[in-house]
């Protein structure tokens, strides 16, 4: 019989979302369209319109590639194919119903993305990439429904603020302000790139949703929102792993039935 | 090691203090307006401030110590005096100079109408003791 690929247990909000963020086959909403040299420019990694800078050469132009077992079995992402530096994004996401959070940034971007290197802290998430690559997948992930304005912060280092209590426009806490409330449009501007360098002009990312729009959006179990204990299937799911973890640890003869 | 003493001298009894938190940091324009509603309101010894810090440069990073210029850290004016914000501020402890609880109780009521009238989003009150009150044997301790 054909494994069928399973995401994640539960039948509440969260518990959905978790599903359709991690399931590939799934589209992600569009919500907005930030271009994409504005991508870059919030990146900072390179000037709009400037050359991939090179770590190495084209993989056709390497003589060996044909002797190499690995290369003849994995197709190359474009970047690796062009010999990109390999640069990174990395998302803070509010405890006050972020649309995901950093763990399930992980299983999302492992699930729906090859070439990538993703670390999970906290409150940010990592992802490192070949330059090109990342300059699509960033501008996906700021373009589509994982992204909220207010409550998703793009920075690179800093990104103390997620379990912060957020400011008076609603904005996630930034101690190095690299967005700002732009109250005649209520929307959110970018004025610095990731790390805090000023940009030539303000980049805006539209604006946030409601509270009410986000619980129905969010990944995150909460007290005041859904709590984990309410869906039976997740509590037990994340019990039998507690259990099968501890026992497997010092008593594996009792892994019985579990 | 930094200081922990108290920030002003004992007044001779450990006098009740109130602790504000509010449900949103606070905008240094709305500080100045809490601070000048509370400064209405009698019997404060002290108010102390805190809430998220904000840097003056950039202090980590490729672009470590470039100014921050972030708009909220800023002078605010309080009974005459100029006072630099260096967080976005989020708490407030006031220590109250009162002996009876009947005076205690008119000042919470008096603080409570202040911030009700200046703090959006709503805000936690309670009244305890959260800061040290007189120097103690650790003050004396070398570094």
């Amino acid at each position: 019989m054909a494994y069928k690929r399973q995401f994640y247990p539960g039948a509440t909000t969260p518990a959905v979302n978790r599903r359709r963020y991690m399931d590939p086959k799934v589209n992600l909403k569009k919500l907005r369209d930030v271009s994409m040299d504005d991508v870059v420019r919030i990146m900072g990694h390179r000037n709009p319109g400037e050359d991939y800078k090179t770590i190495h050469a084209p993989l056709d132009e390497n003589p060996y590639e044909t002797l190499c077992p690995i290369r003849a079995l994995v197709k190359p992402i474009e970047g690796a194919k062009s010999g990109d530096r390999i640069r990174y994004i990395q998302f803070t996401d509010s405890v006050y119903f972020a649309p995901i959070s950093p763990y399930q940034r992980a299983w999302m971007y492992l699930s729906r993305y090859r070439g990538i290197d993703t670390g999970t802290l906290s409150g940010r998430q990592i992802i490192e990439v070949r330059e090109r690559d990342l300059e699509v997948l960033a501008k996906e992930m700021i373009d589509n429904e994982t992204f909220d304005p207010a409550l998703t912060g793009i920075r690179g280092a800093t990104v103390h603020g997620h379990a912060c209590r957020l400011d008076e426009n609603g904005l996630m806490f930034d101690g190095w302000q690299r967005y700002v409330w732009d109250d005649s449009k209520k929307e959110v501007v970018y004025v610095k790139d990731q790390v805090a360098l000023p940009l030539d002009r303000k980049i805006s990312v539209g604006k946030p949703a409601s509270m009410s729009d986000l619980q129905k959006r969010t990944t995150i179990f909460r007290a005041d929102g859904v709590d984990m204990r309410d869906d039976k299937e997740v509590s037990m799911y994340g019990l039998r792993i507690h259990k099968l973890r501890t026992l497997g640890g010092y008593q594996p003869f009792k892994v019985k039935g579990v | 090691m930094t200081s922990n003493e108290p920030t002003v001298d004992y007044a001779g009894i450990p006098l009740p203090e109130v602790m504000i938190m509010t449900n949103r940091l606070l905008k240094a324009e709305t500080t100045e307006k809490v601070l000048d509603a509370l400064a209405t309101v009698g019997h404060i010894r002290q108010i102390n401030m805190t809430g998220e810090s904000l840097p003056k440069t950039i202090n980590s990073g490729p672009n470590k110590g470039l100014d921050n210029n972030h708009s909220e850290r800023k002078a605010i004016e309080f009974n005459g005096k100029e006072v630099e914000l260096r967080h976005l501020v989020g708490a407030f402890y006031l220590e109250l100079d009162v002996e009876d609880e009947d005076t205690l109780d008119a000042t919470v009521a008096g603080i409570k109408e202040a911030c009700d009238r200046t703090i959006p989003f709503g805000y936690d009150l309670q009244v305890g003791r959260y800061s040290k009150y007189r120097t103690s044997l650790h003050d004396y301790r070398g570094a």
